[in-house]
């Protein structure tokens, strides 16, 4: 990316670090004041809604309907009976468990075929992955129907007659991805020849040579696979709507959108519940910021 | 990030050397490697789209039935006739077109006779699009039909002000600017959180109450409170009390907040893509064009705006895609106060599945709603991609 940046420069106008040193970006005449004015705007407009969402869920029922801006005192009790009552408790065992399994799943399944794609020769190889990119194409809604069908067993025998309100329901279909695959793809191509050769003369076929060269030098890319599949199977909506009648394995989404009818006018529970399901997307962000933001900007993956 | 990096597959693949049972093996194993990866694609990503198409050709009602000629397609569509009417008029729309830039870039003496034959054009393509429009809504699908424009509605509405305020605050934080993480942190959250809890918020923020903090924002302005997402009218008629009606006054006040959402949304992931883009732009043009003594708006309007363009145009057709497809930030946020005005395509055809059960027809609706965007896609990349400076 810095190739073209290579040539000696000029020191910077206004920074001295490394950093801005490599970066050239013109100055502008405008006040440097309205700059940040601006910048600060648009971060107060982002955050927002968040503050509204955790002040109010800390607010009595009267606090929220007079629009106050903070809780005269913390009502912790909001959360307690979200938890409990309105059985966030098991809609979020039930998120984190289908979460989990799809990004196992997802990342087996991906890095094996990503690494056939990358570093075995079989006959239609090229067909079969331009057949697999093709896929990326293709509207959900198009989808949607005869696979809400076959899940129904409507379609195709299954194992179990039908698979509405299981977990094979909300995990199997997404348990693979083109993207992913065309990702870790790239990414195992670059890795040298040599490598592969001295693994084989030290007796490694390929499975030994993915499992212990490769993956340790792709762990990059492969948290940027593991962090889009979290937040997919997370935030996912539309699907598990669809799939779970019952609450046995309702996922946190669906069991959100349930309580906006329960709830009714108790916005303040309505906000505990919301907090609630994005905390684990937070805590992630936060954790691997860098991760999130890189993998979107090489990527420029629409989630 | 290594990753956009452009390997070569022959060269990384290691075949000389081997005996012939050997590259068989090989083989063997390839396939055992992609087979889990393909199985599930197979049967959740190809399969449907051909029983997609077969269904919609088919009455499928809760039940299975026959054939029906495509009657799904009549019935969302109307009468044949009329669509062919609007499709000619489309057509003649794109010759308009084709006209018009071979007209500007031919000599001046073609110019009288290609603008003659542009407005010709225009006024037929017109005609021919109101009239094949008309005849199919008083014969096909009226809600499916109103759906359409309500797509382009809520494209049009955020696409724009989505990709401008991404490449301002970007081209901002690309200045040396204090704490530039911490801004591109905060601006990235509302595109990761799950649309379903912003979208609670949101219904409460531009509730019809008077203390919502939308309507207290309006109040602050001195101007009179809105129903927001419980208002059915058309925008300019709710906000400045123009005399528009139905779908020619543009988006209804409900649609317009669930935009303001979903601008809200996606300015974040647009903020991080121009920013990577931002940086690819070799700093000697800027200092060429500053040694030629441009000052800071011409470096932004003559340097930065064309050599990013190639990012902008990515962005804009996968925003403008994104939305022809959205789903879940209209599906939280609709109230049955707003009369369907902010029912977009995807909605209707998860109505006519989820709600009423009619399975064939959906189909046929999705399929008709995917040709559209592959179209709309087609026309965006023709439109467009001649104002793209790729260096």
């Amino acid at each position: 990316m810095d190739s073209m940046t290579q040539v000696p420069t000029p020191p910077p106008l206004v920074g001295r670090s490394p950093e801005t040193a490599r970066t050239y970006a013109p100055r502008l005449n405008l006040g440097r004041a309205f700059l940040y004015l601006v910048l600060i705007a648009g971060a107060v407009v982002a955050i927002l809604p968040f503050f509204w969402m955790v002040s109010a869920s800390f607010m009595t029922l009267g606090e929220t309907i007079n629009k106050a801006w903070l809780p005269a005192q913390l009502q912790f009790g909001n959360y307690v009976q979200a938890w409990q009552q309105a059985k966030f408790y098991h809609y979020f065992w039930n998120s984190v468990i289908t979460t989990a399994i799809t990004c196992v799943g997802l990342l087996f399944t991906s890095i094996l075929a990503a690494y056939a794609f990358a570093r075995i020769q079989f006959w239609g190889r090229d067909i079969l992955f331009a057949l697999l990119l093709s896929t990326l194409m293709i509207p959900e809604t198009v989808t949607l129907i005869p696979n809400y069908l076959m899940i129904r067993g409507a379609i195709i025998p299954l194992p179990g007659g039908t698979w509405m309100n299981t977990p094979w329901a909300l995990t199997v279909p997404f348990m693979a991805s083109a993207f992913s695959i065309f990702l870790l793809r790239q990414f195992f191509a670059q890795i040298p020849n040599e490598l592969y050769d001295a693994a084989r003369i030290d007796g490694a076929g390929h499975l030994r040579f993915l499992v212990q060269i490769v993956l340790p030098l792709s762990r990059a890319a492969v948290m940027t696979v593991l962090i889009f599949a979290f937040i997919g199977a997370w935030n996912a909506f539309v699907w598990p709507l669809l799939v779970t009648t019952k609450e046995d394995w309702r996922t946190l989404m669906v069991g959100l959108w349930n309580f906006v009818g329960e709830a009714g006018p108790e916005t303040q529970l309505l906000m505990a519940g919301s907090v609630i399901t994005i905390i684990p997307i937070l805590i992630l962000y936060f954790i691997a910021q860098k991760e999130f933001t890189e993998g979107i900007a090489t990527t420029g993956l629409k989630g | 990030m290594r990753a956009k990096g452009k390997p070569s597959v022959q060269k990384t693949v290691v075949t000389q050397g081997l005996t012939r049972g050997q590259r068989i093996k090989e083989a063997l194993m390839g396939y055992f490697f992609i087979f889990p990866a393909f199985l599930i694609i197979t049967l959740f990503g190809f399969f449907p789209i051909g029983y997609s198409i077969y269904m919609s050709l088919i009455n499928w009602r809760t039940v299975k039935g026959d054939f029906n000629n495509g009657g799904n397609y009549t019935r969302a569509l109307g009468d044949w006739k009329f669509v062919a009417v609007f499709v000619l008029g489309c057509l003649l729309l794109a010759l308009a077109y084709f006209i018009w830039v071979r007209a500007w870039r031919s000599l001046n003496n073609f110019k009288l006779v290609g603008g003659l034959l542009v407005a010709l054009a225009l006024i037929a393509a017109g005609f021919a699009i109101s009239s094949g429009w008309g005849g199919m809504f008083a014969s096909g699908d009226a809600k499916f039909l109103k759906s359409l424009p309500i797509t382009v509605f809520y494209a049009i509405g955020t696409v724009p002000f989505q990709l401008l305020f991404g490449l301002v605050l970007a081209y901002i934080l690309f200045q040396k600017i204090r704490g530039k993480e911490l801004f591109r942190m905060i601006y990235f959250l509302p595109y990761i959180t799950p649309v379903v809890a912003t979208a609670v918020v949101f219904r409460t923020l531009f509730s019809p109450r008077e203390t919502s903090l939308a309507n207290q924002m309006l109040t602050l302005l001195g101007q009179p409170v809105q129903k927001w997402l419980f208002e059915p009218r058309a925008f300019v008629n709710a906000f400045f009390g123009l005399p528009a009606e139905g779908l020619t006054g543009g988006p209804s006040m409900a649609l317009t907040a669930i935009i303001l959402f979903g601008i809200w949304s996606f300015v974040g992931y647009n903020v991080v893509v121009f920013l990577a883009g931002l940086g690819n732009i070799p700093k000697e043009v800027y200092e060429a064009a500053e040694i030629d003594g441009a000052n800071s708006w011409q470096l932004f309007r003559y340097v930065t705006i064309p050599m990013i363009s190639p990012v902008t145009f990515y962005l804009g057709v996968i925003a403008f895609i994104g939305t022809l497809k959205a789903f879940n930030h209209l599906y939280v946020m609709r109230t049955p106060a707003a009369l369907g005005t902010a029912d977009t395509a995807a909605l209707t055809i998860f109505d006519t599945f989820y709600v009423q059960n009619n399975y064939g027809y959906a189909a046929a609706q999705a399929i008709i709603l995917f040709v559209i965007i592959a179209l709309l896609t087609y026309a965006q990349n023709k439109l467009f991609s001649e104002q793209v400076f790729y260096g």
